[in-house]
């Protein structure tokens, strides 16, 4: 009992500690007049035209693989999954934090984590959006794409994963919905309409809120309620695409431990982009009142945590095979230990875990600019372990590859291929730009309601 | 002494020279030849359908390669439009299979030994494959409840038919692949009079659903008969029912209309919980819109 005292009592030192820190609290329209989305100044809009020129290459690297096929990609008969659903993975691992930041912290009644809600929502929403969109990218006939559902069976995985990428969409675009009513009705009001470009667009979505108590109570309900909901679906969607995998038997694949393992790497991938994001956005924005070191700290500890769980199943996942060194998995090992993908496999390891885990392990690392170097480390040694996973075994079947032409053993993405690929990261970005342009990044009603409440707290005390 | 070993010592340097270039000079020569490669095949199925086979392809550097798109005439005997067999072009395999055209029945009745020339453009590719018109008979008989496949080849000279000795065979069982031998032996040889009695010791083979088993004599690449195929039914087979049971289980294998009851139950369980509960988040929403219909909150 004392013990949780005096963590409690640390815990409130230090939440004082960081207020005298920022001056708090904030007054209610100084609030407003920061969170309100803000027009894009001459470096967003320079950011915003390099992202439209990005998706537009990769449109026209899609329409050349439309008209003249998959041929034009550099995937054969035996790597026949290349980059495309390597980005499928990282962005299905990315659009996990949503389910992080918001429910899981929420359900813990952390209320650090509020500024950082929207963001990890949007990161959510754009990034399965773009999920679903490569998969039909990878597609050699997307005209034929309702026949998954016309003529699917229920015993293949890749209809489960279609079904949960589905459903996890909607609960996140819930999850984003719902609380930004309150929001709405700020934003409806702030500006008069002719002013506001995106007035008819608040009016549409949220004009019915007017605030009743009623409403709080229904809406919070349903938060709730979606809170609890998206941490077994978010769970379902990364274990259902690691079992796209761990049902193949391939060297590398042929995993029980598949699903935790993708699980804890998608939440490590998640928390990085997300120091990625609140590092740009209070840059950009000047959020320093809002997004402050005191969440970075949080946030620092946090990756350093799945850091190390994911670590931990990386070692479960190589070492124990690499023991046993079975025939089948011996080449394939032995190419990302010493072989042609050694370089980009250490990489991997060192620069998307070993590396943040020991920058932000120290108090000093765990400052913003620390964090956003770690948090990019993070996101880029994610996507290059999401090839790792997905091209190498392709290359070691546990038959060999015989009578096959030469470009069948090897692969590299086509032109066309990482066009594409790049294309979609620009498209889950862009459309990140657009959300963070019409909404507010951090919460205004709840960070009015948060600072209220400490005043009057402070006022009692 | 000196002057031989300066000659040794020149003879030296030869031989090095020689070592490493004479390879290297090899394989240019090697690289730098393709050779041209045409094969004519003559099938002659159940001694009714006959029908040419052509194969065109370059050889270099031990890799043959299939020549795609080339133009063969093909003439019986003379070069002349009115022997024309085929004018036909090499597929993607470098493969081009012909027909006899009707009008050369009687020509080919003449004789019993004919002459295939491949043309391409003005060029004869190929004059010397000779055909001798051949019959392959295959019989079954049972001896002491022995069961034997007997074979007889033939071949035809001055309209009749005479026993051809020496003639390699196979003879067996048409299988998916290939055929699979009737008795102890790879292949048969025909005896002095023609004849091939093969005591057949597959015994209990799988068959159609009546049991039957498609038994099959094949001389391949013969050098004067050409490739000759006969076959015959015989009910000496285990008749094979396809168990539909093993297809109407409820398994993982199984179509989309069989789903294992467990996994249906477990998916649409999953499925109608998340999803009534969205509905359920829907009508909390609707209700919040109503609610916001009425008006602003009343001032406390």
């Amino acid at each position: 009992m004392n013990l949780v005292w005096k963590i409690k009592q640390r815990s409130c030192n230090k939440i004082k500690k960081y207020k005298v820190e920022n001056n708090n609290p904030i007054s209610r329209d100084r609030i407003i007049n920061d969170l309100v989305p803000k027009q894009f100044g001459k470096r967003g809009m320079i950011w915003t035209s390099i992202l439209i020129l990005i998706c537009l290459i990769g449109a026209y690297a899609y329409y050349r693989q439309l008209t003249k096929g998959l041929v034009v990609t550099n995937m054969r008969d035996y790597v026949s999954w290349g980059i495309y659903i390597s980005n499928f993975v990282f962005f299905v691992a990315i659009s996990l934090v949503g389910s992080l930041i918001t429910a899981i912290l929420r359900l813990a009644d952390v209320h650090w984590s509020t500024p950082l809600t929207r963001i990890a929502e949007i990161i959510a929403v754009s990034a399965i959006v773009f999920a679903s969109l490569i998969i039909i990218v990878d597609m050699g006939r997307p005209e034929r794409f309702m026949n998954l559902f016309l003529h699917g069976r229920l015993q293949s995985p890749i209809i489960w994963d279609v079904t949960v990428i589905t459903t996890y969409f909607f609960i996140s675009l819930f999850l984003l919905y719902l609380p930004l009513l309150p929001d709405l009705k700020i934003l409806i009001a702030h500006r008069k309409p002719s002013v506001n470009k995106f007035h008819k667009l608040y009016v549409f979505l949220g004009s019915f809120w007017k605030g009743h108590k009623e409403q709080f109570r229904l809406n919070d309900k349903s938060i709730n309620i979606l809170c609890v909901m998206i941490i077994p679906v978010a769970f379902c969607i990364h274990t259902v695409t690691s079992w796209l995998f761990a049902t193949t038997y391939r060297p590398g694949w042929d995993s029980t431990n598949f699903g935790a393992y993708f699980i804890s790497g998608a939440f490590l991938v998640g928390a990085g982009a997300v120091v990625v994001a609140m590092y740009v956005f209070r840059r950009y924005y000047k959020l320093e009142k809002y997004i402050t070191e005191f969440h970075f700290e949080k946030m620092g500890k946090i990756v350093v945590m799945l850091g190390l769980l994911y670590l931990y199943f990386n070692i479960n996942e190589y070492l124990i095979p690499a023991f046993k060194m079975k025939k089948a998995e011996e080449e394939h090992l032995r190419e990302l230990f010493s072989g042609s993908y050694s370089i980009m496999f250490w990489f991997a390891i060192f620069v998307g875990m070993l590396i943040p885990i020991f920058i932000l392990i120290t108090k000093k690392g765990r400052k913003p600019l620390p964090m956003f170097i770690a948090g990019i480390m993070v996101v880029v040694g994610a996507w290059f372990k999401r090839y790792l996973i997905v091209t190498p075994t392709l290359l070691h079947p546990f038959l060999p590859m015989q009578n096959v032409p030469e470009s069948y053993k090897h692969y590299f993405p086509s032109w066309e291929e990482w066009a594409i690929a790049m294309g979609s990261l620009a498209g889950a970005l862009l459309v990140i730009t657009f959300f963070v342009r019409i909404l507010p990044i951090i919460p205004i009603y709840e960070t009015i309601i948060e600072q209220n409440e400490e005043s009057q707290k402070d006022i009692a005390v | 002494m000196k002057k031989a070993k300066k000659t040794l010592r020149y003879n030296l340097l030869l031989v090095l020279v020689i070592s490493i270039f004479l390879p290297t000079l090899v394989n240019a020569q090697a690289a730098s030849n393709e050779t041209a490669i045409l094969k004519l095949h003559y099938f002659n199925i159940n001694n009714n359908v006959q029908y040419l086979l052509l194969e065109s392809s370059t050889k270099k550097n031990k890799v043959f390669t299939p020549q795609k798109n080339i133009l063969y005439k093909v003439y019986l005997d003379t070069v002349s439009n009115s022997n024309l067999i085929s004018s036909i072009k090499t597929n993607d395999a470098g493969k081009a299979k012909m027909f006899f055209p009707p009008y050369l029945k009687s020509h080919w009745d003449k004789s019993s030994t004919h002459m295939f020339i491949v043309m391409k453009g003005d060029e004869e590719v190929l004059t010397d494959y000779y055909i001798t018109k051949a019959r392959l008979e295959i019989d079954t008989t049972t001896i002491d409840e022995i069961k034997n496949i007997t074979v007889k080849v033939s071949k035809e000279d001055n309209g009749k038919l005479f026993p051809v000795p020496d003639v390699e065979m196979k003879v067996g069982i048409q299988r998916l692949v290939g055929v699979l031998s009737g008795g102890d032996e790879e292949t048969y040889t025909s005896d002095s009079s023609g004849v091939v009695t093969v005591p057949f010791t597959k015994i209990n083979m799988p068959g159609d659903s009546l049991g039957n088993l498609i038994l099959v004599a094949k001389i391949e690449d013969n050098e004067t008969l050409g490739n000759i195929t006969v076959e015959k039914k015989a009910k000496w087979g285990v008749p094979m029912v396809l168990s539909e049971d093993f297809f109407s289980k409820r398994e993982l294998w199984s179509t989309r209309f069989r789903s294992p009851y467990w996994l249906l139950f477990m998916a649409y369980a999953i499925i109608i919980g998340v999803y009534s509960t969205l509905i359920y988040l829907i009508v909390q929403l609707v209700k919040t819109i109503k609610i916001g219909k009425q008006g602003p909150p009343p001032l406390v």
